[in-house]
């Protein structure tokens, strides 16, 4: 009797809590989120002209995260080598990413921060984890906090448990599942968007073991992730198809849409990709169905509008100091132009 | 027949004495040399300590004193504070309470105004001393109590113990943003403030995006000098700053203004929307440069609206036109914008030069800076009057309860960043600790000792200047750029190179053990021939 009894109570409460949680989760159709900013970490790993495809997957991703609102100061590209500059470009100064040259996603704003050789697995678990040369500028760091999510996109070359960075070193699981570890602990995320796109990429986020993270990966462990088509004019492969089929679904997201995160993790069917697309959510907390895409490509922003100005009475005056001021000011010119001078003097000489 | 047996005997033994030295090379002399060599290096640390920071317990003690005209009036005053904070686990008061001496008594009562009053209890008690207030009774009042920038408070007699105790609480020490400073998660105070640091930039940036059509006189390296310089000056206890200014000339911002007719003199104005105005930061952002400094940066931006567009006016998130003189906003963690533009007439000379009101936008760019800083502004209370601040100054009490909320921020910070790191060697097995990361963890874990109990005593200064080198050390200690060197070389990897390296020699230096230890024995080795 006593124990009908408890299992009659534990099933009540269950019961109870069950109702609780769906009374929370009906009214809203999306989880609200915590976050306070939004930074993208994008890294295209390979260098060489024919990996050309790869500097415009992380440049096509790089133009979407900031048309959708993620500031310049909150984006840390990576790009290990300059196809724009290269002397096989038979259109210099552009990279395309679509058939026909339709969309030049090199443009004149792009801000590379780092750029060639600094692309190393040194640099990159340096940003991830803060532990940078005291004298690297703030540009170059990943400044996030508690309240911060990422989007992480990582391109290049890849096998089972490793992404070869630069044709000479790689970075493996292992490393990076710690260096996203070490970032948890030390508070710099609240929850992060891991996006890869390479051969075998979902052995890369296999290793994880942090909480909040949500994966998703181009490729499962024993197959190859495809390159979209060539374009002839250029005469290389111009885009990854797990990339490419991205980008045709955020072209339709705007700041303020409501896709979610399943519908973008569902973006690329193996009739499309002919890879089969991983996806790892058991380390995020929320549920990608309720969660909306703008949670990290869109960026958040408060805003909050002054209405008590202080009405200053006595105006102040600072003591100088005076080291602050040099007593004469120096006096400037430019040179001019044209040695018109010079002219002159010939001509009478 | 003797001949060939000691031949092979001594062959024999040639034999198994090498194989007794490659024995010795290598299991006695490499493995322990490889163990040595491959072991990540690390400092003893005192995680016994680390692991006993209780990141809850911290509590700041604080002088105040109650000044009152009998002994009957400051026991009920004392009284009721007491009970009111006994519960408090941030702040600990300390009460003195004494009777206010017959003369100053008397000159309180005579005196006109407040702050002649303010002036006379500074003539008989130290009210420069941080970590310290004073209540004190003065009859002829109109509210129950009176505040203003000193570190005093006038009351007027015992009826007005509650509003005493409340504006205590809310507004002298306001306990629920202290509290705040050390909570898990981050409360609306911290997530404005700038995280806590040794120095701030701060830039005023004036945009102009259109100088062929304006002029615009404004000194901003003057008026940043004299007015946040003035402010600034107040905080330097706190914190250091570098202060800068900037003109950003033809940057345009399309806001999407609607035109909205009104009877102002323009006879319009332009309404922006709230949920457009980050965009503006972005678009500053790309010209602001404000990653030439190393510290963190508060931006600080005077956008110049040309006449085609002004006045431009913002409404908020429900369409409500905002009301203030200042059309401004500020965005946490990174700065404030005044929106400001040319009046109609102006607008209608030949050529339109605007001086804008530099009281009127340095005013709100102090009000927004208190708030990245962390001041918050405090609530109003029935019957309390809060003198309402007139000066770039903040008051002293304000700056001694930032020094508060920073040294509990800083101390739990720090705290947290150690334990973090303690946890992480235990999970991550391969991080090296090399002695300048010990160095600065066991510094840490001594200044945050040191300062927790000079926060018990009272003595508020130095307990913050001490969580700060602890805030600072932990930092370096968990950002230390050595951190990062055995990463590279985790167990599997050294197992994959040392493994070929040793098998093929390992093999027969083991198989030959049994051997001999056979030899050692004395016995003979069964591989004589019989014949």
């Amino acid at each position: 009797m006593y124990l009908t009894n408890t299992i009659y109570c534990v099933l009540l409460s269950i019961a109870a809590s069950l109702s609780f949680t769906y009374g929370i989760e009906i009214p809203e159709n999306f989880q609200k989120s915590n976050h306070s900013n939004n930074w993208a970490v994008l890294v295209d790993t390979s260098r060489f002209w024919f990996n050309y495809r790869h500097v415009a997957n992380v440049l096509s991703i790089y133009r979407s995260v900031k048309r959708l609102g993620i500031p310049d100061s909150q984006i840390i590209l990576m790009i290990s080598d300059d196809m724009a500059c290269n002397p096989r470009n038979p259109r210099p100064a552009t990279i395309f990413n679509n058939a026909h040259e339709q969309i030049n996603v090199y443009g004149d704003d792009v801000e590379v921060d780092y750029r060639g050789y600094e692309v190393s697995v040194e640099n990159f678990v340096r940003l991830l984890t803060g532990r940078v040369p005291p004298d690297t500028p703030r540009s170059k760091r990943l400044l996030t906090d508690e309240g911060s999510n990422i989007l992480i996109y990582l391109t290049g070359h890849g096998g089972d448990g490793f992404l070869k960075f630069q044709d000479s070193e790689e970075i493996t699981s292992q490393e990076l599942a710690d260096a996203l570890e070490q970032m948890w602990e030390k508070r710099r995320y609240n929850e992060i968007f891991f996006i890869i796109d390479t051969c075998q990429a979902s052995s890369m986020y296999e290793k994880f073991y942090s909480p909040n993270i949500l994966a998703t990966a181009s490729s499962l462990v024993g197959e190859d992730s495809l390159s979209h088509h060539v374009d002839s004019a250029i005469g290389v492969y111009i885009i990854d198809r797990y990339t490419y089929y991205v980008l045709e679904f955020l072209e339709n997201v705007h700041p303020n849409s409501k896709r979610s995160m399943s519908e973008f993790l569902a973006v690329c069917p193996k009739s499309a990709c002919l890879s089969t697309v991983g996806v790892r959510k058991d380390l995020f907390k929320r549920d990608p169905d309720k969660v909306p895409i703008t949670d990290f490509f869109g960026s958040v922003r408060p805003v909050i509008i002054t209405t008590d100005p202080i009405d200053i009475l006595d105006i102040p005056k600072r003591k100088k100091k005076p080291e602050n001021k040099t007593k004469v000011s120096e006096k400037r010119e430019y040179l001019p132009q044209f040695p018109m001078h010079l002219v002159q003097n010939t001509k009478t000489g | 027949m003797t001949k060939p047996e000691t031949k092979s005997e001594v062959e024999e033994s040639n034999r198994m004495w090498a194989s007794a030295s490659f024995v010795g090379v290598l299991i006695i002399i490499g493995l322990p040399l490889w163990w040595k060599t491959t072991e990540v290096y690390r400092v003893s640390l005192p995680y016994d300590k680390i692991s006993s920071f209780d990141t809850l317990s911290h509590s700041i003690t604080t002088e105040l004193t109650v000044l009152a005209n009998d002994e009957a009036t400051a026991s009920e005053i004392v009284g009721l504070i007491e009970k009111a904070f006994e519960h408090s686990d941030v702040i600990k008061l300390k009460i003195t309470k004494s009777i206010l001496s017959k003369q100053l008594h008397s000159t309180l009562d005579s005196v006109a105004d407040e702050v002649e009053a303010v002036e006379e209890v500074g003539a008989a008690y130290d009210l420069t001393k941080h970590n310290s207030f004073y209540v004190v009774q003065r009859k002829p009042l109109f509210q129950d109590t009176w505040l203003a920038g000193e570190r005093v408070m006038f009351f007027r007699d015992a009826k007005a113990a509650r509003t005493v105790v409340e504006t205590l609480k809310r507004v002298v020490y306001q306990t629920s943003v202290v509290e705040g400073a050390k909570s898990e998660a981050a409360d609306s105070a911290r997530q404005t403030r700038f995280p806590p640091g040794g120095g701030y930039h701060i830039v005023l940036s004036v945009v102009h995006p259109r100088p062929d059509a304006l002029t615009v006189e404004l000194d901003a390296g003057e008026a940043v000098e004299d007015y946040i310089g003035s402010f600034v000056d107040e905080l330097s206890v706190l914190h250091n700053f570098t202060l800068k200014s900037q003109w950003l000339h033809l940057l345009d911002f399309d806001f999407q203004a609607k035109e909205v007719r009104d009877t102002s003199d323009f006879g319009r104005h332009f309404a922006v929307r709230q949920d457009r105005l980050h965009l503006l930061l972005t678009k500053l952002e790309e010209r602001m440069a404000t990653h030439v400094s190393e510290l963190p940066t508060i931006n600080l931006a005077l956008y110049a609206v040309p006449c085609e567009r002004a006045p431009l006016v913002i409404y908020d998130n429900n369409d409500k036109k905002v009301q203030s003189h200042v059309q401004a906003f500020m965005s946490p963690k990174w700065g404030g914008v005044v929106l400001g533009g040319p009046s109609e007439p102006n607008c209608r000379d030949a050529r339109v030069t605007w001086r804008p009101n530099v009281r009127v936008v340095m005013g709100t760019f102090i009000s927004q800076l208190r708030k990245l800083l962390g001041i918050t502004d405090a609530e109003h209370i029935e019957g309390a009057h809060l003198e309402p601040l007139r000066s770039v100054t903040p008051r002293q009490w304000e700056i001694d309860n930032l020094l508060r909320i920073r040294t509990l921020e800083q101390l739990t910070s720090a705290e947290r960043t150690l334990q973090s790191l303690a946890q992480l060697l235990g999970e991550i097995s391969n991080i090296v600790i090399n002695d300048e990361v010990g160095a600065s963890i066991n510094s840490a874990v001594d200044s945050i000792q040191q300062a927790s109990s000079l926060m018990t005593q009272g003595k508020l200064v130095e307990a913050y200047k001490m969580s700060q080198s602890a805030f600072l050390a932990a930092e370096t200690a968990f950002m230390e750029p050595s951190l990062l060197a055995l990463l590279y070389f985790p167990d599997d990897q050294k197992y994959a190179i040392y493994i070929p390296l040793f098998l093929p020699i390992m093999f027969p230096v083991v198989l030959s053990l049994k051997n001999l230890l056979l030899w050692f024995r004395g016995k003979p080795i069964h591989k004589e021939k019989m014949d």
